[in-house]
């Protein structure tokens, strides 16, 4: 962890200064449900994120309707390549029930116990 | 509150398989998928399974649903419930409980022994353009021409030459649509040589080494940009090529779907040969989380034919489990199961699979 | 290697297959040509065989081995391939004209007598080619086998029809 927060330190020190992020295709959207860009994530990784759930929680991949399941991997593999780790070794983000977008009244409306009240 | 034994989310050839060997043997099963209908993929694949008779070789995937679906009507101990979204699972003591949206109704089902069959999804390819309408998967492909029989555009650009990214070439060329060219970017095609002559023998031009650099167009796909990579994946300046398509369909490969697994806790970890992170299990299929099994794509990306003897080996492992059958007898039919999938892992196609499949193993019993 | 890289063999690679029938045999009559290259789980071909012409064995992954002496070209293998690779050339139709039996799963379906263009393995015409037979039996469930004429130059050639 410690070396990967290194390599991210450096990260920030390349792009201090400038005033958009130097790299190919930034405007290119990522998680298309959340409309994030390349930037956006590059920037997060820039700023410390190391982990999808940072990405997550500093720019909304991910949180959209479809809960990652476009992006994760592009986001996955977007940490790899500018944070020096395995792409192997990054995880997905948490995941959490509900695993489907459903409305709260629907979730709310439980079906009563009938003939069991374990 | 709703109890039942054996509880299956998803309702494709591994799903419905393991419910009718669970119900076979006298285990009553509850099977939710999120979909209208069951099957899973099976209903889009209109080509001939390869294996042999024990596999139904040479039948096509749409007769094996349905014959699956027939064997299913006909145990009375399964209760097939669609339309419904299963949105958690959670853990109580020795069982499990899942939350599942039916009807609008919010039900929660418990159960003894639960089988995740989820499939997969599809990877995307990032590159400018890849959001504009008429870049999509080659799954949403074959569900648009092959159920629902509507083409999303006249001319494809192929992006993948696996087996999806060929079979789905070929069936777009069925539907009428001109496939104007399949890219790979490895030097070699990745798919059977069988699917790709049928294709290259209609005059589509597979193109190694080559890949989608951008995509143009005003409100969709007008216009893709090729462009060649060398062995380092770096693109060539200089070797683009523009094709006037209107469909951009990716073919990239797929990933083991698996938020209710992970948040069963049960143990992950990363196989490329098998697509990604998966649930490590043991012979059983069984989780490191006891009662929770996997199986299909989720348990590895494989085939519609080993996703059913996966199905098949949750659905007799279950039955022991809950008594239903003698160890003996259990042992004897999951040998003979196994014995069936690993011939679908042999040659060169399928050794990573399976060495893949048994490292796996290995580690649930270090787990 | 163009197999790996195009989708289709050159004429050296076809050669070896353990499923490809001799030149000598070639002349002698119609024969089962197939062209299955790679160790894959299969073997509805062998089963198809009522003369046991095609070999594979128990193990699934192994090539088929063709015993061309046995084979009558009957052709009852070609739709059972769930890879389409398999063809029957008889290359005694005629003086000048070899017959071919190709799988073909497109629709239209040609009509008996019609000229079509004879395509090659990356689907070029090279030549014209006669429509004889349309057949689409039950058992071959949905992969017609059609009979084409070629010129006798083309049968190792033309794997494919295109219609006018």
């Amino acid at each position: 962890m410690k070396n990967l927060k290194k390599i991210s330190k450096q990260k920030q020190r390349t792009y201090e200064g400038e005033s958009d992020l130097n790299i190919e295709n930034a405007d290119m959207i990522i998680c298309r449900c959340q409309e994030v860009t390349l930037k956006d994530i590059v920037q997060a990784i820039a700023e410390d994120a190391t982990t999808v759930n940072e990405i997550k929680r500093r720019t909304r991949a991910g949180m959209g309707l479809c809960q990652g399941r476009s992006c994760s991997r592009l986001v996955r593999k977007i940490l790899a390549e500018h944070t020096g780790q395995k792409f192997a070794k990054v995880i997905p983000g948490t995941f959490r029930p509900p695993v489907r977008p459903i409305a709260l009244s629907t979730l709310a409306s439980l079906e009563e116990d009938t003939d069991d009240k374990s | 509150m709703r109890k039942t034994e054996f509880a299956i989310v998803g309702a494709g050839p591994a799903g419905l398989s393991a419910a009718i060997e669970a119900a076979r043997a006298g285990v009553k099963v509850v099977l939710a998928d999120e979909n209208q209908r069951p099957g899973g993929q099976l209903f889009k694949q209109i080509h001939k399974f390869f294996g042999s008779e024990a596999h139904h070789a040479g039948v096509r995937g749409i007769d094996i649903g349905t014959m699956l679906l027939q064997q299913v009507s006909q145990q009375k101990n399964v209760e097939i419930m669609l339309d419904s979204v299963v949105w958690g699972i959670f853990r109580a003591n020795t069982s499990h409980t899942l939350g599942v949206i039916h009807n609008s109704k919010n039900i929660h089902l418990k159960a003894r022994k639960v089988l995740l069959a989820t499939g997969a999804t599809e990877n995307v390819l990032a590159f400018p353009g890849w959001t504009l309408a008429g870049v999509m998967g080659a799954g949403a492909i074959q569900t648009l021409v092959n159920v629902h029989r509507v083409l999303p555009g006249k001319r494809v650009l192929m992006v993948g030459s696996g087996n999806v990214g060929l079979i789905v070439s070929y069936q777009l060329l069925q539907a009428g649509a001109e496939v104007v060219a399949i890219v790979e970017a490895l030097p070699k095609i990745g798919g059977y040589a069988v699917h790709a002559g049928k294709v290259a023998r209609t005059g589509v031009p597979i193109l190694t080494s080559t890949t989608v650099k951008e995509v143009h167009g005003k409100d969709k796909v007008e216009k893709a940009v090729l462009v060649q990579i060398d062995k380092n994946w770096q693109p060539l300046t200089g070797t683009e090529r523009e094709l006037e398509v209107d469909v951009v369909c990716l073919a990239c490969g797929l990933s083991p779907l698996a938020e209710l697994a992970w948040i069963t806790g049960c143990k992950f970890t990363d196989v490329p040969e098998l697509g990604g992170h998966v649930p490590i299990h043991n012979e059983n299929m069984e989780t490191t989380v006891p009662g929770i099994y996997v199986a299909g794509d989720l348990a590895g990306i494989e085939e519609a034919s080993t996703a059913i003897e996966e199905g098949r080996l949750v659905g007799i492992a279950v039955a022991e489990a809950l008594g239903y059958l003698a160890a003996g007898e259990a042992k004897d039919k999951k040998t003979e199961i196994s014995s069936r999938a690993e011939q679908l892992r042999e040659g060169p196609f399928g050794i990573a699979r399976k060495q893949a499949k048994e490292q796996l193993i290995c580690r649930s019993l270090s787990e | 290697m163009t197999l790996l890289k195009d989708g289709f063999f050159d004429p050296e690679e076809l050669e070896n297959l353990p499923g490809v029938p001799s030149k000598k045999r070639l002349i002698q009559g119609p024969v089962v040509v197939i062209e299955c290259a790679q160790e894959i789980p299969c073997n509805p071909c062998e089963e198809a065989c009522h003369k046991k012409a095609i070999q594979i064995g128990d193990s699934i992954i192994d090539l088929p081995i063709l015993d061309a002496d046995k084979c009558s070209g009957c052709g009852l293998c070609i739709a059972s391939c769930p890879g389409q690779a398999i063809f029957v050339v008889d290359t005694t139709y005629s003086d000048k004209e070899a017959a071919i039996q190709l799988p073909y799963e497109f629709l239209p379906y040609p009509e008996e007598e019609q000229l079509v263009n004879g395509l090659n393995r990356a689907g070029e015409k090279v030549c014209s080619a006669k429509v004889l037979k349309v057949l689409n039996h039950k058992k071959f469930d949905r992969t017609a086998v059609i009979t084409i004429v070629v010129p006798i130059q083309y049968a190792m050639e033309v794997r494919n029809i295109a219609l006018r």
